[in-house]
């Protein structure tokens, strides 16, 4: 065990300043911004999200779908332009659905995901800070057992994108303008209209 | 100029959109936005398990996203408490109360247990709600796909038996 707060922050920083991935000033803005646009939206509560896991809301996969479509097609060419780089992670299949099914029974119960739960952390959720350090926890376990994990992660296969079978331009304007019409075709429910703003 | 107290998902899903446009920039961070990978990093390094394959594998994803997630708990904090006002503390969410029961010891017990289960499932499928599937189908990457129909079905099956009087 190790809780010395002190050393962890300034390991950290260390680490992060090592990196060619942004100041840690420009990484707090990030991360800042994202809590904004999170809890202004307030898809950071378990009634928005356990409340779709429910059908009874649906501001949460209307907005990431919608936002995945514009950001999809700007991303494309940001890419393209080369002012972005692809940063695919592997399709490790016995991981992605195993560990899928237990994120997604997860996050039906607890209400909220990694990036969400601290901004709903920030704003008085004691339920969820205990649901952090839950997670807490299960990064350690995680990280005990991985050597164990890693041989049920498998087959790896390989870095793919859609974008590598439909080359060109065409197919990320369909794509993107498919997951936007997801995004408007899902019913206007909201979750407040059952229990209220919170 | 008056201030919406809510950001509706048009205008919330635009912003998000132009944050992770800047996110992979060479202006931003020349990355993707994720988080699971930083609460690993967390509990790796509270529990003495930095000299483990794994830790060493996530030191440099991690160590960003403890960083990100710092700044993250500010900008929900600034906006809970001077744009749309919801700071309050509490541990019941009302559509828990209304669907499951109303006990805190519950709700906490749960939390804990739904907590573990996010994480755990994340690292195991590599990444979570921002790194498979904001980040990951943004690029079209198969794996963020497949995480998501799956995360979608098994997220809407859990709401279906977990909580009652749906």
């Amino acid at each position: 065990m190790n809780f010395n707060i002190v050393e962890f922050f300034s390991e950290t920083i260390k680490l992060v300043q090592q990196q060619d991935h942004g100041s840690i000033w420009l990484i707090l803005l990030i991360g800042f911004l994202f809590g904004v646009i999170i809890q202004w939206s307030r898809v950071d509560t378990f009634d928005k999200i356990a409340g779709f896991a429910m059908l009874k809301g649906f501001k949460v996969p209307k907005m990431l779908f919608f936002s995945i479509g514009i950001a999809s097609i700007g991303l494309f060419f940001l890419i393209k332009m080369g002012l972005a780089s692809y940063h695919i992670k592997p399709i490790m299949l016995g991981g992605i659905i195993l560990g899928g099914i237990i994120f997604a029974i997860g996050m039906a119960i607890l209400g909220l995901c990694p990036g969400t739960g601290p901004v709903a952390v920030s704003e008085g959720n004691l339920d969820v800070l205990v649901g952090l350090i839950g997670g807490i926890f299960a990064g350690a376990l995680f990280t005990y057992l991985y050597p164990e994990l890693e041989k049920i992660m498998g087959p790896n296969l390989g870095k793919l994108t859609l974008t590598q079978f439909f080359d060109g331009s065409w197919f990320i304007f369909l794509y993107g303008v498919a997951l936007i019409a997801i995004a408007f075709l899902l019913p206007n429910r909201e979750i407040e209209e059952e229990v209220g703003e919170v | 100029m008056k201030i919406p107290k809510r950001l509706g998902w048009i205008s919330g899903g635009v912003l998000l959109a132009l944050l992770i446009w800047f996110t992979f920039s060479t202006y931003g961070a020349g990355r993707p936005i994720g988080a699971s990978t930083g609460i690993a990093y967390m509990g790796a390094w509270f529990f003495g398990l930095t000299d483990t394959p794994y830790f060493k594998k996530i030191t440099e994803s991690g160590s960003w996203e403890v960083i990100f997630l710092i700044g993250v708990l500010l900008g929900g904090a600034f906006t809970s408490l001077f744009i749309t006002k919801t700071f309050k503390i509490r541990a019941i969410p009302p559509l828990w109360k209304k669907h499951k029961n109303s006990s805190v010891a519950s709700r906490l017990f749960w939390s804990f247990i739904g907590g573990f289960m996010v994480v755990f499932g994340a690292r195991l499928a590599g990444g979570c709600t921002s790194g498979h599937f904001l980040s990951g189908a943004s690029q079209t990457a198969i794996s963020g796909l497949i995480f998501g129909g799956v995360a979608i079905v098994v997220l809407i099956l859990t709401g279906r038996l977990f909580y009652k009087n749906l």
